[in-house]
């Protein structure tokens, strides 16, 4: 009996193991179930949009009468004929800057100027690992003639500590002042006026009057950095460094103490939240003022919500806004995507039936309209690049929305403007009144979401279902191949013991993988090198930007024969096929579990061109020896997505769909993308060629695998 | 058999280390808190050291907490961290020696077995060789090195106990003991396994083997009192230079504690340096628990692995040390370059190991995550303590696993 039992208990393995090697054995249709259910997740997800509310109950919006009233719009008013007024006497850009500074200072509130040096470009994709804040490159010594000039005021809050601050900015160009930059300043300064005279503040109120000639974010982060991360210059150097002309204008000759004064750099509390507001140019004349709100920060870092609906409820309930967010307008219109809406409709309805609890049946313009914006979230987010001067705040973990006002009527109609400032200014006061209310920072409502309109939003719960079942497929199909060759490898082993055990050291059994694990590594260091390259590429003066991306390419190429030439390439190593397809989807599994860390959108875009490419994977040789109907849709589909999943083409299509547009020229276009992303620190510009460039190689690689080595081998034996 | 181009390999590791001291630039690894721990920082050996020169107590102000010699050996070098590639390549060195002793005796004891073609015929690599360059070529003992921390040390000396006890240099393995306890407190676990070792001799196979072995042999064979008597020979434990062990633990530990009483000798006196052996920076309300976890718990684990592992000391050796870089408190990545230095000794039995593949791409996965975690929790304010503490556990898992594989 006992003998009889522990023979039986012998052969069954526990359950998961059972289980494991079940989905193993199956892991072709496993994958394809895994991959198939993930792509139809990620259509459903504009369908499972949730509404928006707010989480944290000391936010209380519009529980308060605004007191922003007639008055305040008639000081806009006159602010902004004094700065026309100033601006029309003006030598070089530096009046603005001084009437805005007096007119705060009429206020009452503290007043100094910030000066500020344009942003290098310079190459630093590792910035966004470490930490953001203390290496922006201050070099302050010598002569500028080309720097901007923001102008801060700081009003202390009468029943505060000190401790906290609110960030309004209002960006604009002390060049040439447009109206409607002219609109924001007066919007800004009538808030200020207003705040000023406010009895319940508790937090401190910083106006930052951002000079935006060389870009809204370089005046922010430059303000923000000197914020967060005080300057200890010696005498010498502060003596060193002139701001030609500053000195000129700005200040009186004879006041050296009021010119002390207004450089000495004042500090608010730490930010508890920051509002960005501008008002954009008239663009169409429809019924009503719209705001567009810009939420995406660096590598796809959100505010937190709460934030984004204090600002959506009182626009559009108490200040009969309408709130935008930007979106893929190319997509409104694609035909494809109605027919997708009309189907998801009609699953809906059905699945309605079933059980009334299922609220699916989103309507087809809903949907169509929920796919463009969501469409646009996930691509800026992946991006990692910021939408505004609120990217700049987020890298200092302080949450921040920009805010594009559209009026709806031209800028010379006195009335409509006098009525858009009211409005405009009980929505920012609003804000303020809302965040002053916060006893602590944002913390309730969620930091991981993506927007399908202005009011609903996908959090990260149902978001990472699609992205799960694509990633899920991925370690069944390692082990199944791994397991296979292994199990390959031991016959081959025994008989090779036999015959000659003179070159096989250490490949024997389970550690076969090791050549594989070689070639990964060379093909790793390789794609080390090539994501260093434009560095030295760059310093090259004068090319065109095609000429750039050439000489990159070919330098690639070359590094990478000789990199084969002195580690030996993996054709001749003797790789099996298999062990490297395993090989090269652990480091996808891995890749991609780390870069849904660091940014979930590029991970989520990455694995739906990358993971059926690697699944699809398998030497063009093995499939010429099938039959004709799966090899040729094996060999269509796989060319098709490894052709895809090269990082250029793969640029040329998100381009397109996002733009609607198709360029001629990829290759200097790739490289002014590629650009781009370096010089924001973007964690994509790691992962395209950390992860998704080595990959695509190790696909190649897997395409062209001569196979017919384990068969001599098997002949052998 | 040797493995080819061993030198150029190990030479191009050192060269590869010099490269990255000298021209590394602002790599910031000594501000990781993977890589240097309060306990090892070399930036606070040198605040300790500058605080010394001041003639106060290194050990107030609660910045540093390591020991009283590295201060005076190491504080006038803190700057370049040459010494420690110096110390890294020493450290090789000596695998590679432990290896060929290994090597020999397992030879030996196989032969004694009259398993002869099992030894002319298994894949048999060199692994002092090998567990030498996984030494040199690990990206964590290269970090540990290049990133000024003194852990580098430390392994040194775990080294050159398990040398010197395979050696039966009984002097060197005390001289080693002696210096890594003092270092660190828990290489005192290793008493053990160099116990063993100095008594039985290296790794055998387990005595049942031979007394299988020697039952087959009075069965069939005649010369059975010459291979009884080689067993015996191997079996049996040797007093000898235990006692030569235990001589010079006492020598050398008084010889340290009067160098390091010497040294502090101005400055508040030896009391001071033993604080730092139970350091925690927790709550004090926390403080004894956690002193528990960290301490306990590995010596709970002594004696059951003693007795299971009692033929192979120095395979006992390597687990204590694996259990060592899980448990202790504040560990650092150069805890596990030297545990998975060690591993590269066991080549031969690591051959069997099934799941290799898994295991190695987890820990390159655990590895990476750890700064993507801190990066989260520190910087970008989305993640908490708690991820990268899971990230920890994961580690930790991953190493559990490949002691029991």
């Amino acid at each position: 009996m006992a003998s009889s039992a522990t023979e039986e208990a012998k052969p069954k393995p526990r359950l998961i193991v059972r289980l494991g090697v079940f989905l193993a054995s199956h892991h072709i249709l496993f994958s394809a179930i895994c991959c198939t259910a993930g792509v139809i997740a990620l259509l459903f997800l504009p369908a499972l949009a949730k509404n928006t509310y707010l989480s944290e109950n000391a936010l209380i919006p519009g529980s308060a009468n605004t007191l922003f009233s007639t008055e305040d719009v008639l000081e806009a008013n006159r602010f902004a004929k004094g700065i026309e007024a100033a601006t029309g006497e003006s030598r070089g850009g530096t009046e603005i800057p001084k009437f805005i500074a007096q007119q705060m200072k009429n206020l009452g509130a503290e007043v100094y100027y910030h000066e500020f040096l344009p942003d290098s470009k310079c190459f630093h994709p590792l910035k966004f690992f470490t930490s953001m804040t203390n290496n922006m490159a201050v070099k302050p010594n010598g002569t500028y003639t080309n720097f901007g000039i923001n102008t801060i005021g700081i009003i202390r809050a009468p029943r505060g500590d000190g401790k906290e601050a609110i960030v309004l900015v209002t960006p604009y160009n002390s060049q040439r002042v447009q109206p409607n930059e002219l609109l924001s300043l007066s919007l800004g300064f009538s808030v200020f006026s207003l705040l000023s005279r406010v009895a319940w503040l508790s937090k401190d109120i910083v106006w930052l009057s951002a000079d935006s000639q060389f870009g809204e974010y370089t005046a922010v982060s430059a303000w923000l950095n000197q914020y967060h991360n005080p300057m200890f210059l010696s005498h010498p150097v502060t003596l060193a460094t002139k701001m030609y002309g500053a000195n000129r204008i700005i200040y009186k000759p004879d006041g050296t103490t009021e010119k002390a004064e207004l450089m000495a750099f004042k500090r608010a509390g730490t930010v508890a939240a920051a509002l960005i507001f501008k008002v954009g140019e008239t663009r169409k004349y429809g019924d009503r003022d719209s705001v567009t709100m810009y939420a995406e920060a660096s590598n796809g870092q959100m505010p937190n919500l709460d934030l984004l609906n204090v600002v959506h409820y009182l626009a559009v309930h108490r200040q009969g806004f309408r709130v935008n967010i930007e979106t893929f307008s190319s997509l409104l219109t694609s035909s494809w995507l109605k027919v997708i809406a009309e189907v998801f409709h009609n699953i809906g309805t059905v699945l309605r039936k079933v059980n009334p609890d299922w609220k699916l049946d989103v309507t087809v313009p809903d949907y169509v309209e929920g796919t463009a914006n969501l469409a646009s979230s996930i691509y800026n987010q992946a991006l990692g690049i910021p939408t505004g001067s609120h990217g700049a705040f987020r890298d200092y973990q302080v949450d921040a929305v920009s805010l594009e006002f559209g009026p709806a009527f031209h800028l010379r109609n006195e009335n409509a403007k006098s009525s858009f400032l009211l409005r405009g200014g009980r929505l920012t006061e609003g804000v303020v009144i809302s965040i002053n209310n916060l006893l602590e920072k944002f913390h309730q409502s969620f930091f991981l979401y993506m927007l399908t309109a202005p009011s609903k939003f996908i959090s990260v719960g149902v978001y990472m279902i699609p992205f799960a079942l694509l990633l899920a497929p991925l370690p069944i199909v390692a082990a199944a191949l791994a397991g296979s060759s292994k199990t390959k490898g031991k016959l081959l082993d025994e008989c090779k013991t036999k015959g000659s055990a003179d070159d096989l050291q250490i490949e024997c059994g389970s550690w076969k993988w090791l050549k594989s694990a070689r070639v990964l590594l060379v093909i790793q260091f390789w794609a080390v090198l090539v994501s260093l390259l434009p560095y030295y590429i760059s310093q090259i003066p004068g090319a065109m930007p095609i000429q750039y991306a050439v000489i990159w390419a070919v330098l690639s190429i070359a590094i990478l024969i000789i990199l084969y030439a002195m580690f030996g390439s993996p054709f001749h190593a003797g790789v099996e096929w298999k062990l490297l397809k395993a090989t090269m989807i652990t480091t996808i599994t891995l890749g991609m579990g780390l870069m849904s860390i660091i940014n979930f959108a590029t991970a989520q875009l990455g694995a739906l061109i990358l993971i059926p490419m690697c699944l699809f994977s398998r030497p063009l040789r093995e499939q010429l020896e099938m039959t004709f109907l799966p090899r040729t849709i094996l060999l269509v589909s796989s060319i098709l997505l490894t052709l895809l999943g090269f990082p250029p083409v793969a640029f040329l299509i998100m381009n397109g769909l996002s733009k609607g547009s198709w360029t001629v020229d990829i290759v200097g276009d790739f490289w002014l993308w590629m650009e781009f992303l370096w010089e924001w620190s973007s964690a994509t510009y790691l992962y395209v060629f950390l992860v998704h460039l080595p990959c695509w190689l190790l696909c190649i690689h897997v395409l062209l695998h001569p196979c017919h080595q384990p068969e001599s081998k098997m002949k052998q034996e | 058999m040797a493995i080819r181009h061993y030198w150029s390999m190990a030479a191009a590791a050192v060269g590869f280390r010099l490269v990255l001291v000298l021209f590394g630039g602002d790599l910031h690894l000594a501000s990781r808190p993977e890589v240097s721990t309060p306990l090892t920082s070399i930036r606070r050996l040198a605040e300790g050291y500058w605080l010394k020169q001041a003639s106060m107590s290194p050990y107030s102000g609660s910045m540093y907490h390591g020991s009283p010699l590295l201060l005076s050996v190491l504080g006038p070098l803190t700057n370049k961290s040459l010494i420690f590639v110096a110390v890294d390549f020493i450290a090789a060195m000596l695998i590679r020696a432990t290896g060929r002793k290994l090597q020999i005796a397992r030879n030996r004891s196989l032969k004694s077995l009259d398993l002869t073609e099992a030894v002319s015929n298994s894949v048999n690599v060199s692994a002092g060789d090998i567990a030498s360059l996984i030494y040199l070529w690990n990206p964590w003992a290269i970090v540990t090195c290049v990133g000024s921390c003194t852990s580098p040390v430390e392994n040194l000396m775990v080294v050159i106990i398990i040398y010197g006890a395979c050696s039966r240099l009984a002097p060197l393995a005390a001289f080693g003991y002696v210096m890594a306890t003092h270092l660190s407190l828990y290489p005192a676990i290793l008493i053990v396994p160099i116990i063993l070792l100095l008594g039985y001799g290296p790794d055998t196979p387990p005595t049942k083997v031979f007394r299988l072995k020697n039952s087959n042999a009075s069965k069939t064979d005649v010369s059975y009192d010459e291979k009884s008597s080689s067993s015996r020979d191997v079996r049996q434990f040797s007093w000898k230079p235990v006692l030569h062990f235990t001589l010079w633990l006492l020598f050398w530990s008084s010889y340290v504690l009067l160098l390091s009483s010497i040294i502090l000798n101005k400055v508040g006196g030896l009391q001071e340096m033993f604080k730092k052996y139970f350091f925690a920076e927790v709550f004090d309300f926390f403080r004894s628990f956690f002193l528990i976890v960290f301490n306990m718990n590995i010596i709970f684990m002594v004696l059951p692995l003693a007795i299971r592992l009692k033929h192979r000391p120095c395979f006992l050796a390597f687990v204590y040390t694996g259990i060592v870089a899980m448990l202790k408190s504040y560990p650092s990545v150069g805890d596990s370059a030297l545990y998975l230095g060690l591993l590269g000794l066991f080549a031969n039995e690591l051959a069997e190991m099934h799941f290799t593949f898994f295991l190695f791409f987890g820990y390159i996965g655990v590895s990476l995550l750890s700064p993507v975690m801190h990066n989260l929790w520190i910087w970008r304010g989305t993640g908490n303590a708690n991820f990268y503490f899971a990230t920890d556990r994961v580690g930790y898992r991953e190493c559990k696993f490949n002691d029991k594989a």
